[in-house]
């Protein structure tokens, strides 16, 4: 019998395929989030040679060992911290930090608010599965009141972040979220985080079947797309303070924030030609 | 079985009968130093999840609000230990629990923790590094840095323990021991104790010694924070209790104000402890008197050599056995009036080489002192320990510096990299 | 020795407040003035750079008795993971931030609340808003006052002290003399006056709005308060729900 000839994966060049099988567990929703990011870049035509990701630690932190650009796994919480670096090293780069909310928003936080601030032009996609899964189930700053964790085995008590209102308030240009659900609009919106100068925010609400859903019985992957589609929303430019997620409440989506505002390294540049002194 | 140090004061206090599970248990050493935790009166944890020592801290969070005690889990391990540091100047016993990347990043407030001389306990699960290293998977590379992590000088406290039942025990020998000296303790293990599932036996509450704190009695307008007794610890005193407590990073002096140059205070952050060392060290011996090679071990690492040494005394060898149940402060006497008895040490460690400078710079070129070195990630194979005390028996000339055993797994990775 | 005059203001604000002051604490992690724990009867603790919000966490779960303070320069920089953190949690602590636009112990080194027009070291780095990120992190209490206004500061700190809650006062103060375009070592009245041409208040305005800029005068007032349970609240009320009698409420 003739060997039958595989067929190439369609996205070869953009996933290291040597590296597949994935560590993600069944139904989680990283693995959707790199296939529209994977896509994103597709559509962008980029020059794969000048896109570089970073990731912290966790779950999604592992994105960075499965795509074929230049990709660093970078100590927890740092990855927005080391991402800036690259940027400011070589303007050149267009700089992808994929990583989770425990990464980016608890210990990364601070990171994250500078980054907004200086608006360092880097894109940030942040899936959010509210939980730390990495570690088996902890309690997350994105974890919905009342919802059970490891470390909130009463329940949790500390009212959680709504993260595209802090990236608004820290200064981020662009801002979206989208649930592991909505893949093409989700596709659509990396585009434009990447396209888009300056500090851009993609927020994935992601199911995480092994840990939130077991441990708050919420049923496994399956059920968690469920929800989405029958409570998540699309409410484009809604004011960023009404975007909290209640648990197991309505989920809104949409673009939230688009808006213009000069980079870290065209500030820079500005200051340079300003402060040049004056040849007399 | 040690349950707290021996109590030199009048007053022994007992273990409160709420705080202790009485009953005999089959949990894993991460849980078992919680439940050590709690039995020795600890009320708060300020933790941060972190591969392996994450169970700790979880088994704490389930039994914190039946206990009067109270958690949080804040946003990285920078902001939980200076937490702990507040509670226990609020006038609570606390405890953080971290691993690897996590220990590096606390080792600032280590430092403010031993310039206010703040008693508090750091669990320290030892994972594979450096950096993110192997999160599931041991490691003792962490010992230098537990020691010199801070800047400036101090010392602290470490304990290695190796079993599920000494996780219990020595957590509350270390919250003895930082009250005892106000001094943070670290509670060295690994991940094979913090992973491994063995029996633990927690004994009755009036079985187990408590050190109290060592609050200040006279009156408070004389009250100087930094005044130490006669032991070189200073009385403490907690906020709220109208004592104008003035505490600061800052060099400071007796009143806690701050100086410009070195005080008397500073030298006693290192006294306090290496004049008590004697009092504060405890070491397991096992057939040292008539031996002619002594094997230095401690954590997870102590117990595989013991087949180690088993099989060099069956072939005939006088092999003693030193296991470092406090590894800060370093036992230099005992190591020393070894050395002029002895022919070699043997030193296996998870790591390229750390405490096994420590005994070289004791042994004071008396003995020969071979290193089994080992890479994070798995425990040593007692065989490399038996060939390395074999090779240390037979050595007739005495080798300077620290000789190198090359182990089996030493050997494949340098071959194959060659 | 002059006590500097945000602590006497502070210390009216715990008089009026009707605050025992031995319970009060302050943490701070720039040490302003040695002897003042003394002279006003506090407990002060100074803790390493940027920590002192999370410091601050734990004295209060330690002993929720405590009326805790938080004294910080430009804490935003180190400390703004605590802060926005703490705020989340609604730790009750009142966060007093004593905004300079520079660090005053290094000499003029940025911080991240200057912009262009107050510093040649800046030109390209956009301000914090702090109250707008107190807010956007669910503080209960956010005002900003220059040293200028005295009595309403005291107002201020009076009701954040007797709120419970994570309440955040931002103090534009005369630290030094590294900003405003003004030479170097202006007299205080120099600076008062620059604040009393370029200030305005605003009580109740959007915390989007009040971003500090050379374009603009520097709005201030009492931007927001609201009422919600602290995290030992929810401790409490949530363990006692689920738990039971064998909950003991913590105090």
């Amino acid at each position: 019998m003739a060997k039958k000839k595989i067929e190439p994966h369609p996205m070869e060049n953009i996933l290291r395929m040597d590296r597949i099988p994935h560590i993600w567990c069944p139904a989680c929703g990283i693995g959707t989030a790199v296939t529209s990011f994977a896509s994103a870049l597709e559509k962008l035509k980029v020059n794969l040679d000048e896109v570089c990701v970073v990731s912290g630690i966790g779950c999604t932190g592992r994105v960075a060992g499965y795509t074929k650009v230049d990709s660093f796994h970078t100590t927890h919480g740092r990855a927005i911290a080391y991402a800036t670096g690259v940027k400011l090293g070589n303007p050149k780069m267009k700089v992808i930090v994929f990583s989770g909310d425990g990464d980016i928003i608890a210990i990364g936080g601070n990171h994250f608010m500078h980054a907004a601030r200086r608006n360092i032009d880097i894109t940030v996609i942040c899936v959010n599965n509210f939980i730390y899964a990495m570690t088996g189930g902890q309690v997350a700053p994105t974890t919905p009141l009342t919802a059970y964790a490891t470390t909130s085995p009463f329940g949790n008590i500390e009212p959680p972040y709504n993260i595209p209102r802090l990236a608004e308030a820290c200064g981020a240009v662009y801002v979206a979220r989208w649930t592991a659900l909505h893949v093409r609009r989700l596709t659509n919106s990396i585009v434009e985080a990447i396209q888009k100068p300056g500090f851009s925010v993609v927020e994935v609400i992601s199911p995480c079947a092994q840990y939130y859903s077991r441990i708050n019985r919420l049923g496994d992957g399956l059920d968690m797309m469920r929800f989405y589609h029958d409570n998540a929303v699309i409410k484009h430019n809604e004011p960023t303070e009404n975007l909290d997620i209640d648990y197991q409440k309505q989920i809104i989506m949409g673009k939230f924030i688009d808006r213009e505002k000069p980079t870290y390294i065209e500030r820079y540049n500005e200051w340079l030609s300003e402060s040049k002194p004056k040849k007399k | 079985m040690a349950f707290g140090i021996e109590a030199e004061k009048e007053v022994i206090m007992k273990a409160n009968k709420k705080d202790v599970l009485t009953g005999s248990y089959y949990i894993d050493g991460d849980v078992a130093a919680a439940y050590g935790a709690i039995a020795a009166g600890c009320k708060f944890v300020g933790g941060y999840p972190i591969t392996p020592s994450t169970e700790a801290f979880e088994a704490f969070v389930h039994r914190a609000p039946y206990v009067g005690g109270i958690t949080i889990q804040m946003e990285d391990e920078l902001g939980s230990i200076a937490s702990i540091l507040g509670a226990v100047w609020s006038g609570k016993k606390a405890m953080t629990i971290t691993s690897g990347p996590g220990f590096s990043l606390m080792m600032e407030n280590i430092g403010l923790g031993a310039m206010l001389e703040t008693p508090f306990v750091l669990l320290n699960v030892q994972r594979s590094g450096p950096s993110t290293g192997l999160p599931t998977q041991a490691g003792q590379a962490d010992m230098m840095q537990s020691r010199w992590g801070a800047n400036g000088d101090y010392e602290i406290i470490a304990i290695s323990p190796d079993s599920p039942q000494e996780m219990f025990d020595y957590t509350i020998k270390a919250f003895n021991l930082s009250e005892k000296y106000r001094c943070p303790v670290m509670i060295m293990a690994d991940e094979c104790v913090g992973h491994m599932t063995e029996k633990v036996v927690v004994p009755e509450a009036d079985k187990i010694n408590i050190e109290p704190r060592r609050f200040y009695k006279g009156p408070k307008e004389k009250y100087l924070p930094f005044k130490p007794d006669k032991d070189l610890v200073p009385p403490m005193a907690k906020a709220g209790d109208g004592y104008k407590l003035h505490i600061s990073g800052l060099t400071h002096d007796e009143k806690g104000y701050p100086t410009f140059s070195q005080t008397p205070d500073t030298k006693r952050l290192v006294d306090k402890i290496r004049l008590n060392a004697d009092k504060i060290i405890e070491l397991n011996e096992d057939e040292i008197d008539d031996a002619d090679v002594v094997v230095v071990s401690y954590g997870i690492t102590s117990r595989v050599a013991i087949r180690g040494i088993e099989q060099a005394r069956a072939k005939g060898l006088k092999v003693g056995n030193l296991r470092l149940v406090t590894v800060w402060p370093f036992p230099e006497k005992r190591i020393a009036e070894l050395s002029k008895k002895v022919k070699a040490f043997v030193v296996p460690e998870i790591n390229y080489g750390q405490i096994v400078y420590e005994v070289e710079r004791c042994a004071h070129g008396n003995a020969n002192v071979v290193l089994v070195p080992h890479g994070g990630g798995f425990v040593h194979n007692p065989e490399d320990i038996f060939k390395a005390i074999k090779y240390a028996a037979q050595e007739k000339k005495k080798v300077e510096g620290i000789i190198e055993h090359k182990t089996e797994l030493y050997r494949l990775i340098h071959e194959k990299n060659s | 020795m002059k006590i500097h005059p945000l602590f006497s203001t502070f210390a009216n604000a715990v008089k009026k407040a009707e605050i025992e002051s031995d319970k009060i604490c302050l943490v701070s992690d720039f040490l302003y003035q040695p002897k003042i724990s003394e002279y006003l009867g506090f407990d002060l603790f100074h803790v390493t750079r940027g920590r002192s919000i999370p410091f601050a966490t734990g004295m209060k779960l330690g002993n929720p008795k405590l009326k805790v303070v938080v004294f910080v320069g430009d804490l935003i920089t180190l400390g703004g993971n605590h802060f926005m953190h703490a705020s989340r949690r609604n730790m009750d602590i009142v966060v007093i931030c004593v905004n300079n636009f520079l660090y005053p112990k290094i000499n003029g080194k940025k911080s991240p609340t200057i912009k262009s027009a107050f510093s040649p070291y800046s030109v390209f780095e956009r301000p914090v808003n702090i109250p707008h990120v107190a807010r956007s992190s669910r503080a209960v209490y956010v005002a900003r006052w220059t040293a200028l206004h005295k009595k309403e500061l005291t107002e201020s700190m009076t009701r954040a002290l007797g709120k419970s809650g994570f309440s955040v006062i931002e103090v534009i103060s005369p630290g030094n003399c590294y900003f405003a375009g003004i030479p170097a070592s202006p007299k205080e009245n120099e600076l008062i006056e620059f604040y009393h041409k370029n200030s305005e208040i605003k009580n109740d305005e959007d915390t989007k709005n009040v971003e500090i800029t050379a374009e603009k005068k520097i709005i201030v007032g009492k931007f927001f308060e609201k009422k919600r349970p602290t995290y030992i609240d929810s401790y409490n009320e949530r363990h006692s729900k689920v738990i039971g009698d064998k909950f003991k409420i913590y105090e």
